[in-house]
């Protein structure tokens, strides 16, 4: 599943990731543990906890590369 | 912007640098401010648009420099900022202070750990610990310096906490530069650590050193979280956008108050007096000179009017025969006059509204606001084809377009930049434009004022779509971080704004002398009258425009600087629609010189050309259209 259509609560872990340098810098990359903070309508970009420590926000394009699992909270 | 290169030669001849490193948004340049003098060199990295600033940074009795890398992720050269920090750490610094965000500790220990690499003496500063402490993170300090082989300082640079002793512990690290972990095979000091690896590594130190709580958050946290929701993110975004333009467009006025009896009511009648004495002992023998000027000589009067009713208007025509001495007395002291528009242009119109734009910015800047438009709004952005991320850029061309055309490099693609440049230079007023607006517009109401606004708004999107469609080329999606909201620290936000301020002095001066000396010998000999008398340029401007016919001026001097299409205008008696389409006009119109350089530089002669003609073009049009359809309305 996409990180653009996984819906709007719940935590998740990045599964794959496209290769874009910026993203591995900023820490997203596979298993890395995200929830979103945020959606935005007319294709906004997802807003991303990431780690529970920071927040990434990421296009629609990008957001639909990035694949994700739902992870259940512990 | 700062034409100041640095080769990497002459970055390896600075001796004892002491490199300041970190994330983005992790607040190294409140350090640089904390520990360096009020003195600080702004530089481009030669080759790029990557600008660092260096500082005098005296320990003990040494002198050192210190060095403000820009901010990166990682020292992987993906990007040109990672490139530049990468040199620097190879330039043979004496230390380096590496600044992690306690907050966000495993991502900034990453890069902590990728610096370690280069072995150089580091001291890590383990800054914004207060809102780690408030986000419930725990920190075993003396766990981390083990396993970073550094030392670690606690600090909340904001509020000048931990920065003594960070700065005891470096000195001792530089005393010792030999202080190293007794080899124990797992930390960073004793293996290489490659890319994958830094990962896993941080992963891990965070593990061991961290301790998490589970909090509330604070007022600041969930204000800077809401100011991102939909709602109430997009009603506090435009409350914000109109507190901008309130402080810019009010506090440049009471700014103004003081420099205008400072101008108007000393230094102006003080130049006329000196010449108007010389040109009659020297060249009248008895007979009268006459030229034309402004009528102030009332001194402080004319402050307190000003103060009353925003505007001083009223022009003494006085007829003058047109010989040589009289020409001379015009160009130096007439209502053109060298020695009069030099200072109530530039000292009591530009430079009040070119500080309290930079005021207003920086405090949002240093927020960590910006960043938050960029994603409410990114939507939006991407149906005018560009992406929120280039809010920033267009916030900056309201300072200067030329930085803000420099630093769109960090787009990723072609087609965006050429979008940005497009933008920028159609529909962005830069900041003494602004101001120069402003004091046009507001001397007549402020409904004019958002009037204008709206209209800057609606031209935005109009040539957005437009540039959208003419450029060819793709768009790359938002990705960017978030940082924390925050109340800037006085000290760097107003070590920010002086280093602005220099910087519009220095690059602004020479084009705004020559933009008043050329307004100064065009008017004081005439060839604006003669200009002005022209039935071409009576059918545009008066015709076409509505305006009267010296507004042709604005027209020559808005070529050299954007500001300088305005400023002769206030000298002019206007109507609410003449005052409107004036604006119009302005906005739409050429920006300066220095922007034609920099887009020739960047895009090639070709894309320079068609944007100032389509300029031209746009602002005599537009602005026609807007007068033609007033004169019906009216």
């Amino acid at each position: 599943m996409n990180l653009y259509a996984a819906g709007k609560s719940g935590a998740f872990r990045i599964t794959s990731v496209p290769k874009i340098s910026l993203l591995e810098g900023m820490g997203l990359r596979r298993g890395t543990n995200v929830t979103v903070q945020n959606r935005y309508i007319f294709g906004g970009p997802v807003l991303l906890r990431v780690e529970g420590a920071y927040s990434v926000a990421v296009g629609k394009d990008v957001a639909m590369q990035i694949g994700v699992e739902r992870v259940n909270p512990q | 912007m700062s034409c100041h290169v640095s080769e990497d030669a002459a970055i390896l001849e600075i001796k004892n640098k002491i490199l300041l490193m970190g994330n983005p948004n992790v607040g190294k340049s409140i350090f640089f401010s904390e520990l360096t003098g009020i003195r600080a060199l702004s530089s481009n990295y030669a080759g790029t648009t990557v600008t660092f600033t260096e500082g005098r940074f005296p320990i003990g009795d040494t002198d050192y420099t210190l060095i403000d890398v820009p901010g990166t992720y990682s020292l992987a050269p993906t990007s040109e900022a990672e490139a530049v920090a990468t040199r620097f750490t190879q330039s043979n610094p004496e230390a380096i202070i590496c600044v992690i965000d306690a907050s966000n500790l495993e991502r900034n220990l990453r890069l902590a750990l990728e610096i370690k690499r280069y072995k150089i003496p580091m001291v890590v500063a383990l800054n914004l610990s207060d809102v780690a402490l408030r986000h419930g993170i725990n920190i075993n300090v003396e766990l981390l310096e083990k396993e970073l082989g550094a030392p670690v300082v606690k600090t909340v640079a904001v509020k000048g906490q931990g920065i003594d002793e960070l700065v005891k512990r470096l000195e001792a690290v530089l005393k010792s530069p030999a202080e190293k972990c007794s080899g124990c095979g797992k930390c960073a000091t004793c293996g290489d650590v490659d890319s994958v690896d830094s990962w896993k590594s941080a992963k891990e130190i965070f593990r061991r050193v961290v301790k998490k709580d589970d909090v509330n958050l604070k007022f600041i946290d969930r204000l800077g979280d809401n100011m991102m929701k939909p709602f109430p993110g997009v009603p506090i975004a435009i409350v914000v956008m109109a507190a901008l333009v309130g402080v810019v467009v009010y506090g440049g006025r009471l700014l103004r108050m003081p420099l205008i009896m400072l101008t108007d009511g000393l230094i102006i009648p003080f130049f006329r007096g000196v010449f108007e004495w010389i040109f009659a002992a020297v060249v009248a023998d008895g007979t009268t000179l006459s030229y034309r000027r402004l009528y102030y000589d009332d001194g402080f009067y004319t402050g307190f009017r000003t103060l009353i009713d925003g505007s001083f208007q009223s022009v003494e025509y006085v007829a003058y025969s047109g010989g040589f001495a009289e020409i001379l007395l015009n160009v130096l002291v007439g209502e053109y006059g060298l020695f009069v528009i030099s200072f109530q242009w530039i000292i009591a119109l530009i430079l009040p509204y070119v500080f309290s734009f930079y005021a207003a910015i920086t405090f949002l800047e240093d927020s960590g606001y910006l960043p938050r438009l960029s994603v409410l709004f990114d939507n939006i952005m991407r149906k005018l084809g560009v992406q929120g991320g280039s809010l920033i850029h267009v916030f900056l061309a309201l300072g200067c377009a030329v930085p803000a055309i420099l630093g769109s490099r960090t787009a990723t693609t072609q087609k965006e930049k050429k979008m940005l440049a497009a933008i920028i230079c159609f529909t962005i007023p830069c900041v003494a434009q602004v101001g120069a607006l402003a004091a046009l517009l507001g001397a007549f109401s402020w409904r004019l004022s958002v009037l204008m606004v709206l209209f800057a708004i609606f031209m935005f999107v109009v040539v957005s779509l437009v540039a959208g469609k003419l450029i060819k080329g793709e768009v790359d999606p938002l990705i960017i971080e978030v940082p924390n909201l925050l109340m800037p620290n006085p000290k760097s936000y107003f070590r920010k704004l002086v280093i602005r301020m220099k910087h519009f002095l220095k690059d602004a001066e020479l084009p705004m002398l020559a933009a008043v000396f050329l307004a100064a010998v065009l008017a004081g000999t005439g060839v604006i009258q003669l200009l002005a008398n022209q039935p071409q340029v009576q059918l545009v401007v008066s015709g076409w425009l509505g305006m009267p016919e010296e507004a042709v001026v604005s027209l020559i001097l808005g070529i050299v600087r954007r500001e300088m299409s305005v400023a002769p205008l206030l000298l002019l008696d206007l109507t609410y629609l003449q005052v409107f389409v004036a604006g119009v006009v302005s906005l739409l119109y050429l920006p300066c010189l220095s922007v034609f350089g920099v887009l020739t530089k960047e895009f090639g002669i070709k894309f320079a050309l068609i944007i100032f003609a389509g300029t031209i073009v746009a602002a005599i049009f537009v602005g026609g259209v807007v007068n033609q359809i007033g004169q019906l309305l009216m």
